[in-house]
């Protein structure tokens, strides 16, 4: 029979794996952990439970691990995560990301030669988390500092990690030349549609008529212009480069994202391209709604917005060696 | 080692290259663009890395970046593009990382002028960037001193881990002199150290930051940060006295350019008898309080100072420091890229002694 271990001390009640759970088996505790949080627990017909990583793949905060029928475990938790506990709020999915991220440099081989570059913004402490050689840059600024640590380190693997704030507004002209020159970095690009730290205000990528702090009318577009679809615009360089655009609202789109998270480490430890991966990400705290009504957000509002999907990639290396080539 | 021919700007650029800096990261602006344009032919001599970033916050960036991964690495710039890396010497000092920075100053404030001044050296020495933290600056008052002040800034940097800046103006920039480097060909990198990124690889891994929430921890950092300024001040003061006959009766104090035509100023008025010395701070931060103070108090009774500067006055605050109005300190400066003559430094010299 499959099970599932959940860490009751590392969930924040977020109730993710309560909604996307298949048949049903976790629920909400009527007691509440040492962190104050009505944590889940796995209870009931546990016999239906299939293994199928779900619960794990959407828990923000690593507070699940599971095993197959033969007692195998199939989900693992990352090593290329420490143990600290986020500081991320409940149902918020820069947490997934954060985990796919360090999976994917785990499952590469590539942990042990990567830079990561947190931006400011709510991952500003992702320095605390990725269990990597860390830098905390300035506010907007990851891609120059990327750029400047590739290229004295090029045999490192150097990655950023921004928010919409930072990375499409203070930080428009850092990521734009980066990408421009093909810098063979890695960005993973957290879209929130808001800014988070700060407490909610309008970012970039802002909808139209969404309410913010700074737009609590709702996000006028006549005086504020249109949200930036940073991936589009990226994939308009004439310079090569990976440019994809993902969700982590649920478990099937967070299994995509991990796809693109891989290709675009491949593509910069195979030396080809600068790598962007766009992700749309929760933010129910500022957007003023329980986490599964923010997956309904994103699913609804956001993505017909910022459509899904890999914008570019540079076409496959040709086989031919170059001695083959020669005539 | 044979004397060559070189531009300022260049022989910085070469002398960073035997100072065993190959990273340059930098954004064009007058009056430094030659150090770019010398250093893109000559790094890739070397192995090294240049790169044109996109703006100077981005440069600065850049270095932080590689200075971060531990490599010698040098930005230069001129005044407009120095105050737009300010928040990034800000994060470089607070992360103790070592690096660089060649400040060719031009006239403001604003956009100014391209002609030399030397009215940044409010913000080399107390300002850019916020928090508490400070940067080295040394300021050459010739060709063969800025290749030789490269030399010192790289080792300062290294030896505090912090960011120091090699603040010259637009003359010693675009002028031709010769000059002689103590080395053949690239100098050494950054020593092994416990603190540069790279990869996790069998050690523990590290973190480059300077984020601290929690108060007593930041002001823990702050007070080793100012420990560090403190040892600096102590043990790293530089500067140049020519007492003349003694005592003297005016003490010129003058750096960079403005200290090498008050050195003529002097040598047309000592022709006339006139007693005066002259003291030339080389650091500016550390500023060489106590040498200054040395120097006036060795003047003759009734001797004053006369402070020569090409800006409003600026230093003039430090040697006013350094007086603890024990001097009369008498000021005369000039700005937008005008340069005062020897003849102008002269006149002012036998106006400060007939009052
Ligand atoms: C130069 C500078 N300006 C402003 C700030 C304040 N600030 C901190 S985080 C932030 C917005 C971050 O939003 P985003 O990048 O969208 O990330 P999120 O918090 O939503 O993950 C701002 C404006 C700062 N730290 N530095």
């Amino acid at each position: 029979m499959a099970r599932i271990e959940i860490d009751e001390a590392r969930c924040k009640g977020c109730g993710r794996c309560v909604v996307h759970c298949p048949k049903g088996l976790i629920e909400f505790s009527t007691e509440l952990n040492e962190r104050g949080y009505r944590y889940v627990i796995y209870e009931g017909d546990v016999e239906a439970c299939t293994g199928c990583t779900m619960c794990a793949v959407v828990c923000p905060d690593q507070g699940v691990e599971v095993w197959n029928h033969r007692d195998k475990q199939t989900f693992v938790n990352t090593s290329g995560l420490t143990e600290r506990m986020t500081h991320y709020c409940p149902g918020c999915t820069h947490g997934v990301i954060h985990r796919i991220t360090a999976e994917v440099l785990e499952e590469l081989g590539l942990l042990g030669r990567t830079v990561g570059i947190a931006p400011v913004g709510c991952s500003v402490l992702a320095y605390e988390y990725f269990n990597i050689d860390m830098f905390e840059a300035a506010h907007g600024r990851a891609p120059a500092v990327a750029t400047g640590a590739k290229r004295a380190r090029p045999e490192c693997i150097v990655f950023t990690y921004q928010g919409d704030g930072d990375l499409a507004s203070i930080g428009g002209n850092e990521i734009l030349h980066a990408a421009n020159r093909g810098e063979k970095i890695t960005v993973i690009f957290i879209n929130n549609a808001i800014y988070g730290m700060t407490g909610g205000q309008m970012a970039p990528t802002t909808l139209p008529g969404q309410r913010t702090t700074t737009s609590p009318l709702g996000r006028d577009v006549e005086d504020t212009g249109h949200p930036l679809r940073v991936a589009e615009l990226l994939a308009t360089l004439a310079t090569p480069a990976y440019i994809a655009r993902g969700s982590a609202h649920d478990a099937k789109h967070s299994i995509t994202v991990k796809k693109m998270i891989k290709r675009a480490f491949e593509h910069q430890r195979d030396g080809t391209c600068f790598s962007f991966v766009e992700i749309l990400s929760t933010c129910p705290t500022n957007w003023g709604l329980s986490p599964a009504e923010s997956e309904q957000w994103v699913a609804d509002e956001m993505i017909p917005y910022f459509p899904l999907g890999v914008l570019k990639e540079p076409a496959a290396q040709p086989a031919a060696t170059p001695q083959e080539a020669q005539p | 080692m044979t004397k060559v021919l070189m531009k300022g700007n260049e022989a910085l650029g070469e002398a960073a290259v035997r100072a065993g800096c190959v990273h340059f990261f930098g954004y064009p602006i007058t009056p430094q663009t030659e150090v770019p344009e010398y250093l893109v032919k000559r790094l890739p001599e070397v192995g090294g890395v240049f790169l044109q970033a996109e703006s100077e916050v981005a440069s600065i960036n850049m270095i932080y970046g590689a200075a971060g991964v531990g490599v010698k690495c040098l930005t230069s710039s001129s005044s407009p593009g120095i105050s737009l890396m300010a928040e990034g010497m800000s994060y470089i000092a607070a992360c103790e990382l070592p690096c660089v920075i060649i400040n060719i100053m031009r006239a403001g404030p604003g956009l100014g002028g391209i002609l030399p001044a030397q009215s940044d050296y409010f913000q080399a020495t107390r300002g850019h960037g916020h928090g508490d933290y400070q940067v080295i600056v040394l300021a050459p008052s010739s060709v063969q001193e800025a290749v030789d002040l490269m030399t010192l800034a790289f080792e300062l940097s290294e030896t505090y881990r912090n960011p120091v800046m090699v603040c010259a103006d637009g003359m010693i920039g675009q002028m031709m002199e010769p000059v002689e480097f103590d080395r053949e060909g690239r100098g050494p990198p950054l020593a092994d150290n416990d603190w540069a990124l790279g990869g996790a690889d069998g050690r523990e891994r590290r973190i480059v930051n300077s984020l601290y929430l929690t108060p007593e921890d930041l002001d823990a950092h702050n007070r080793k940060l100012k420990a560090k300024y403190d040892l600096i001040a102590e043990r790293e003061r530089r500067c140049d006295l020519d007492a003349g006959d003694e005592p003297a009766d005016l003490l010129v104090v003058a750096f960079g350019t403005m200290a090498r035509i008050c050195k003529s100023a002097i040598d047309l008025v000592r022709d006339e008898g006139l007693k005066v010395a002259l003291f030339r701070p080389i650091t500016l931060n550390p500023f060489p309080f106590s040498e200054l103070r040395a120097a006036m108090d060795a003047l003759s009774e009734r001797g004053s100072v006369l402070d020569v500067e090409m800006s409003m006055g600026q230093m003039l605050y430090d040697v006013r420091l350094a007086a603890e109005g024990s001097r009369a300190i008498a000021f005369y400066g000039r700005a937008g890229g005008v340069v005062p003559s020897p003849d102008d430094v002269a006149t002012q010299i036998r106006e400060a002694l007939s009052t």
